[in-house]
């Protein structure tokens, strides 16, 4: 199935998962049937308490978890396929790298990966908004959590997108690294990409086109951010 | 810029493009790899593994000895052999489709998953090195092992070594093959643990009738190619071609490996080899049930009733055990049973069948003491109690002790039964009685090994790494070597019981259980002095340091006077 720019970036349909059954596993599932669209160029922030359904619901439509029921596709297309995985960017609240390749060797493999060739002028440019321009050669998994979360943003930045997931991006950031970041996300979304980031950050959800609630894996709150009290909806839903 | 938005006009990048950039830079970083590696170690590695190997192959050699079988007890290995020798066959392939359904058998690293595996490349040619990798490294092994121990058992059967050599190879690839094969395909087929593990039991119980019963068994053609060396049969080559179809239709399905298994394991793995490397049993243990989705129960098999009499510590031990998984209680009953048909292997002149009721008992041991390793795990919690260590770790073994209880009538039922089978019931009632007597102090010591394996493992609040610093090297690598094998030596004396019963059967049946009891008596005071020690450890080793900081206290003073 071809990729649709005229479909929504992300919809999703049915969605569940559940952590098994019986008195050895949790019952409760950890999402209950979810369905969702996110259109082309909007900005989704995605709240809810601990628990509450968020790591969960990003990483199954980045397809790093399996689903146990329901749909889900990038463009129109099924989320594992080629086209999918080209127009989708997660950035994890807990970043990987590999032990032996510096973090200018991750930006060019990442880059690379995805088609692009002229990699090494944007990653650079995205290295000094981070403040890691110093750090380009050295290793990322010997870097700090602030450092790493960092690496871990340019690193989802330096490939194209059209739909960015992002688990919790500010933790760990200091000002500077949140100013940045927040620079970035508005660049794509100024260009045209969806972007849902899951977060904490109240003050975050303000910048949003719209604000989906999770609590207990239901959606609690789906609409625009400012008919309603955020904080209400997080911490006592 | 980063957004696709800004570049709507322009297409989606190739697929080729992402495959090609993978091959070129997982080329480059092979390359870093082999450039780094440093040679001596890897060579002192290799003759480590040598040596030990050598050793070993030394001592089965001589076990095996060289004098050829008479052409009846020839006839005889070449009725019973391949369904014997088959069962290694069933057993890799029970292996392979447990391992399939819990995820396995592929690993990548966990940076591969985030930024290979979510890229637009093909994920067959992303997972096809990985899968390929994995099946020739079990077969290099399978092969290697085989291999040996084929030869050596020709220089009793018919046949030249290099046949053996060569036909026992041949034999080790196809069992590796079937377990990665096996392992491959579950996993691609997203098989339910429950169904291969039936599956599993079944092909077992089936090679296990066919070996006791001659009938035709599902490995018998596999365990018939470990022959190959003496003589080959045409039909044989059925196993070569479905353990290579397994092997083939897995790695043709490779890219339908998932994802969330590969998340999951890429880490564990990576921290598993590690902690193997480290020696960290406690750690392997860990990691080894997260590998296999073993998880706390949510809900208490039945909960304690609210009771503000008993001791903390003992509801504590109970409030862990009940939440034990059903998979791990069956496996300790296995364990049990295992431990009593081990027993009385020994007491039918199977001697090396000693070390499955070592084995056994060890590893009930362990599982049966979770409460205590949960509480080692966390020694700045048990730190902030108001209750010297050591006596919080021995009142730790009680509810664990209390439990070993039915696994140890278990033991015990399995020995009895397992001796009526194998006799007939001629002895039952002296069978009864050895087993009631040895039973359970048999399990205790194995627990109790399990405990010194825990209790070794725990961080030192007396530990200074300055005064360890000055041990020497050759009381280092002692030390090392005593504390792999300490915890092993009491369930040893555990399984090792059994002998004395054995010497003295030949007096009649009241000598034996007289014997029993003697040892019984025997595991008893072990297990006792087991427990001292867990209770006076710390002071034991306060008192070791004191008398050594002493001595180099004496010593500086003595250097200075002169």
């Amino acid at each position: 199935m071809n990729a649709s720019r005229g479909a929504d970036a992300l919809a999703v349909t049915g969605l569940t998962k559940a952590y098994g059954h019986g008195g050895d596993t949790d019952e409760r599932p950890a999402l209950a049937p979810l369905t969702l669209s996110v259109p082309q160029g909007q900005l989704v922030a995605l709240v809810g308490h601990n628990g509450s359904g968020k790591t969960t619901f990003l990483r199954m439509v980045a397809g790093l978890l399996d689903t146990s029921g329901g749909t889900i596709s990038v463009h129109g297309a099924p989320r594992d396929s080629m086209e999918a995985r080209a127009a989708m960017a997660y950035l994890s609240d807990q970043p990987t790298f590999y032990d032996d390749l510096s973090l200018i060797e991750h930006l060019e493999y990442v880059a690379r990966l995805h088609g692009v060739t002229d990699w090494h002028e944007r990653a650079t440019h995205l290295a000094e908004q981070l403040g890691l321009s110093d750090r380009l050669d050295k290793l990322p998994n010997t870097f700090s959590r602030g450092l790493r979360q960092k690496a871990a943003i340019t690193l989802a930045f330096v490939r194209p997108f059209s739909l960015l997931l992002v688990d919790e991006p500010f933790v760990g950031l200091d000002a500077a690294g949140k100013a940045a970041l927040l620079g970035l996300f508005d660049e794509a979304h100024a260009s045209g990409a969806a972007l849902m980031v899951a977060t904490h950050e109240l003050s975050f959800v303000s910048r949003a086109d719209r604000l989906i609630a999770l609590g207990d894996g239901e959606v609690r709150y789906d609409g625009a951010p400012g008919d309603t009290d955020v904080q209400q909806l997080v911490f006592h839903t | 810029m980063s957004g696709r938005g800004e570049q709507q006009d322009k297409p989606l990048p190739l697929p080729s493009t992402g495959t090609k950039a993978m091959y070129a830079l997982r080329a480059q970083r092979k390359r870093n790899r082999l450039g780094d590696l440093e040679w001596f170690d890897a060579a002192y590695r290799v003759y480590v593994v040598g040596l030990f190997g050598g050793i070993v192959l030394a001592w089965l050699s001589d076990r095996v000895g060289d004098e050829p079988l008479s052409a009846a007890q020839a006839a005889n290995v070449l009725q019973h052999g391949p369904a014997i020798v088959g069962m290694a066959a069933v057993i890799a392939v029970f292996a392979g489709l447990r391992s399939g359904s819990q995820g396995g058998p592929l690993a990548l690293e966990a940076a591969d998953v985030t930024y290979v595996m979510l890229a637009p490349v093909s994920r067959r040619a992303a997972l096809l090195r990985p899968a390929v990798q994995r099946v020739r490294s079990a077969a290099f092994m399978g092969a290697i092992v085989a291999a040996a121990l084929a030869q050596l058992a020709g220089r009793r059967l018919p046949g030249t070594t290099v046949a053996w050599f060569f036909g026992g190879g041949l034999f080790g690839i196809v069992i590796a093959a079937l377990w990665v094969g096996s392992a491959l395909v579950a996993h691609v087929a997203r098989v339910p643990l429950i169904a291969t593990t039936l599956a599993g039991i079944g092909l077992v119980g089936w090679q296990g009738a066919a070996i006791a019963r001659e009938i035709p068994g599902p490995g018998n053609l596999f365990g018939s190619l470990a022959l190959w060396g003496w003589r080959q049969r045409p039909i044989d080559w059925i196993a070569i071609v479905v353990a290579a179809a397994l092997v083939a239709a897995g790695l043709a399905l490779v890219a339908r490996t998932s994802l969330d298994a590969l998340a999951r394991r890429s880490s564990l793995v990576a921290q598993l080899r590690f902690a193997v490397t480290m020696q960290d049993l406690r750690t392997v243990i860990l990691l080894r049930r997260q590998l296999s989705y073993e998880h706390t129960r949510s809900r208490p098999w039945f909960r304690l009733p609210l009771n503000h009499d008993g001791h903390a510590v003992w509801r504590r031990g109970w409030h862990s055990l009940l939440r034990l998984p059903t998979g791990r209680l069956v496996r300790m009953a296995a364990l049990a049973i295992a431990a009593g048909a081990c027993q009385v292997a020994v007491v039918h002149q199977v001697t090396p069948a000693v070390f499955g009721t070592l084995i056994a008992i060890f590893i009930l041991g362990l599982e049966v003491m979770e409460p205590l390793s949960q509480e080692i795990d966390q020694p700045d919690r048990a730190a902030s109690f108001p209750l010297d260590r050591g006596h919080l770790h021995l009142r730790h073994l009680a509810a664990p002790a209390a439990l070993l209880v039915p696994f140890g009538i278990l033991a015990g039922v399995a020995a009895v039964v397992v001796d009526v089978i194998t006799t007939n019931g001629d002895r039952i009632g002296p069978s009864i009685a050895v087993a009631a007597i040895l039973a359970l102090p048999t399990v205790f010591a194995g627990s109790a090994g399990g405990a010194v394996s825990i209790v070794r493992d725990a961080p030192d609040p007396l530990s200074a790494k300055s005064t360890d610093a000055f041990m020497p090297p050759e009381m280092a690598g002692l030390t090392n070597v005593m504390q792999t094998v300490l915890p092993l030596i009491v369930p040893l004396f555990g399984a090792l019981s059994v002998l004395a019963v054995r010497a003295s059967m030949a007096d009649g049946a009241t000598a034996a259980i007289s014997a029993a009891a003697r040892m019984a008596l025997g595991l008893v005071l072990l297990v006792a002095a087991v427990a001292a020690w867990v209770r006076r450890r710390d002071r034991i080793r306060a008192r070791i340091r004191q008398f050594m900081d002493e001595g180099r206290a004496q010593t500086t003073q003595q250097r200075s006077t002169r």
